[in-house]
């Protein structure tokens, strides 16, 4: 390799000076930033697709139960009342005992899991594109995994548990307030010192992937669960126009009814 | 680590969603499921739909016993007894009883020892051996409380009928003492006066007292118990109903009523045909059965038989509703199999439904549900919304 020999004049007064190469720290400080920046990205896309998910599984939920915890709520009942009834004929009946006390304790936990009824039937979940934008805006930028300091985290943990919510409920306001009252406060302004910063770029990207783990994870978790599957074969049953709540809701209907009149005739049937 | 707003909400309502999920997925009070692939020798499915089956080990051509669920669809464990080898070459016997809790089995099998091992599968532990036989059961029964278990043989020679109390003891001890609190034996049986021509024609099935049967057959020759078959608990159990078999390949069987816990004959009724299967009603006061394809049923007190207006090879009684669950392998004018149930007081039939295949029946022990299962791995669930 040829080297190539140094100009041997001296500088000369007034001359235009050589930028000062940039230091190595510097220069590494730089490429975790735009890790850090490609990483926050990430984090808040995948943040978004779990809120996403949550809130619509949240409100299929509350749709589910409006329409069905009730009506099982109370076709349990109508069947502890009958095993109830049974047990009450047959005194010697030790096994028909034994049921309707089960009977019961079904009829009492399926009331318990069902809660109150709203008398209005629940909205589902859907973001405005408006939403998705703010709530990726807001991941970014608050995001506990992105900070190293201790009280700023414990704070970010608090908005982003705020934000999570007013995202459920598609409170636009609450969200554009959150990201406000942290892009004014104190923590938001970022510590000076290239060493310093590099320290806590790395301390964010470790922990921002460590949250990426656990998003995977909650997913996995979402998209394992019976209330997934549900919501899966409800959705696809109204692409082709059936409400398959409705169907459910009916058929037990039709159960309590069955029930009803066995209470009330109970010799008509011995089923 | 999962958020606990995610956990919560896969979690708080998932009883009513996993019923809801169900619901959709029948269509009538039924619901098939695939157990295990193959086809076993041996199947027998407990009241808590836990499947025990002797089934073969498809890449090593030899066989083995398997623990499935039949909601889970997957192996929970091989049975093993310490010392002896959990795989066999294909094509040796297996008798398998599960306790009325599904806590407990009782397994014996061509592979083993000539003993019965007891298993607690709720501590997943084997609990010992107890009962060695000279003759391979030829089937095994718990009593509806759990304080007696029967295991029956046949073949002549020691073929026997064995009683043994069950110990109440913790979980996963020993509940079995090595010999049984008492025994009938062929021989014993043998002595019997039942057996006897005049006997017979008094207390046959079709009530013919002239010496011949239904088909003008003759049977004024003594007949000879030649062994034991399935055999059942009367649900307060105070009797233990059990088939005797009688030499010759066309004999019929007859129906031997004992006491518990002495085994000392209450009763015995002769059948028509080779008894399937049977099972008490929940009030201890009948016994349905299953003979040559027909069922019938015999008041236990007057042992007077009906012959009930449907075909069937299997019955299982509701433990505490007048109800039957029933298989028979064909219908009137087709080939084809079905499962159904019976109102016992109006002698209704309902919520029949298509089945090939069938070898054991079980209700659950509250009498929510009720499970078929098939040698080839499927499971017939019965859920109704109402029962």
């Amino acid at each position: 390799m040829a080297l190539k020999a140094a100009d041997p004049r001296p500088a000369k007064p007034g001359a235009a000076s050589i930028p000062k190469p940039p230091k190595p720290e510097d220069q590494e400080l730089a490429r975790k930033l735009d890790e850090q920046a490609a990483t926050e990205g990430d984090l808040a896309e995948r943040e978004l697709r779990v809120a996403n998910l949550r809130a619509e599984l949240s409100a299929f939920e509350r749709r589910y139960l409006h329409f069905l915890g009730s009506r099982y709520a109370e076709l349990d009942e109508c069947k502890a009342q009958l095993a109830e009834q049974f047990a009450r004929q047959h005194p010697e009946n030790e096994r028909a005992q034994q049921a309707a006390r089960e009977a019961r304790a079904r009829a009492d936990e399926t009331a318990s899991a069902a809660g109150e009824q709203s008398t209005q039937e629940p909205r589902a979940f859907e973001a405005t594109p408006e939403m998705k934008r703010l709530y990726r805006d807001v991941a970014k930028r608050i995001h506990p995994d992105l900070t190293s300091d201790r009280d700023d985290r414990a704070k970010r943990q608090r908005l982003m548990a705020e934000a999570n919510q007013a995202y459920e409920q598609g409170d636009e306001a609450q969200l554009v307030k959150i990201l406000n009252e942290y892009e004014c406060s104190p923590e938001s302004v970022k510590g000076e010192g290239a060493g310093a910063e590099l320290v806590r770029v790395i301390r964010r990207l470790s922990q921002a992937r460590g949250r990426l783990a656990e998003i995977e994870a909650e997913l996995q978790q979402l998209l394992r669960s019976d209330l997934y599957q549900l919501h899966e074969r409800v959705r696809d049953a109204e692409k082709d126009g059936r409400d398959v709540l409705r169907e459910m809701s009916a058929k037990v209907d039709e159960q309590i009814a069955q029930a009803r009149g066995r209470l009330e005739s109970p010799d008509a049937d011995s089923r | 680590m999962i958020p606990v707003a995610t956990q919560a909400l896969v979690m708080r309502s998932a009883a009513l969603v996993a019923r809801g999920l169900r619901d959709l997925s029948r269509e009538s009070n039924w619901l098939v499921k695939k157990v295990f692939a193959g086809r076993a020798g041996q199947v027998a499915v407990s009241p808590a739909g836990q499947v025990c089956a002797l089934s073969p080990l498809v890449r090593q051509g030899s066989e083995s016993i398997a623990l499935y669920d039949v909601e889970l669809g997957v192996p929970l464990l091989a049975l093993a007894v310490p010392g002896d080898s959990s795989v066999a070459a294909p094509g040796k016997p297996a008798a398998f009883a599960w306790s009325p809790t599904g806590q407990h089995l009782v397994a014996a099998w061509g592979g083993w020892l000539p003993e019965l091992h007891a298993f607690d599968l709720h501590a997943k532990k084997f609990l010992g051996a107890f009962g060695d036989y000279a003759n391979f059961p030829s089937h095994l029964a718990w009593s509806d409380e759990e304080n007696y278990f029967a295991a029956a043989s046949s073949g002549a020679g020691s073929a026997s009928v064995r009683l043994w109390a069950v110990s109440r003891r913790g979980s996963g001890e020993m509940l079995f003492a090595a010999e049984p609190l008492s025994e009938l034996t062929l021989e014993a049986c043998r002595a019997w006066p039942e057996w006897r021509p005049e006997q017979r024609s008094d207390s046959r099935e079709d009530g013919a007292a002239d010496g011949s049967d239904a088909d003008g057959a003759d049977f004024a020759d003594s007949a000879e118990p030649a062994g034991f078959r399935r055999s059942a608990f009367s649900p307060d159990e105070g009797s233990l109903a059990c088939v005797v078999e009688i030499e010759g390949e066309w004999a019929d069987d007859s129906l031997a009523i004992l006491e518990i816990p002495s085994l000392r004959k209450q009763n015995v009724f002769h059948a028509q045909g080779h008894i399937t299967d049977l099972a008490w009603t929940y009030d201890s006061r009948q016994i349905i059965f299953c003979s040559a394809g027909q069922a019938s049923r015999l008041t236990a007190d007057t042992m007077e038989p009906e012959p009930l207006p449907f075909g069937a090879e299997l019955c299982a009684c509701h433990p505490h509703l007048p109800i039957c669950l029933c298989f028979s392998s064909w219908l009137k004018n087709s080939a084809k199999g079905r499962l159904f149930l019976v109102d016992l007081n109006r002698l209704k039939i309902f919520d029949e439904y298509a089945a090939e295949g069938v070898v054991d029946l079980r209700w659950s022990l509250d009498g929510s549900k009720a499970y078929a299962v098939t040698s080839d791995g499927l499971a017939y669930l019965y859920e109704p919304p109402l029962l």
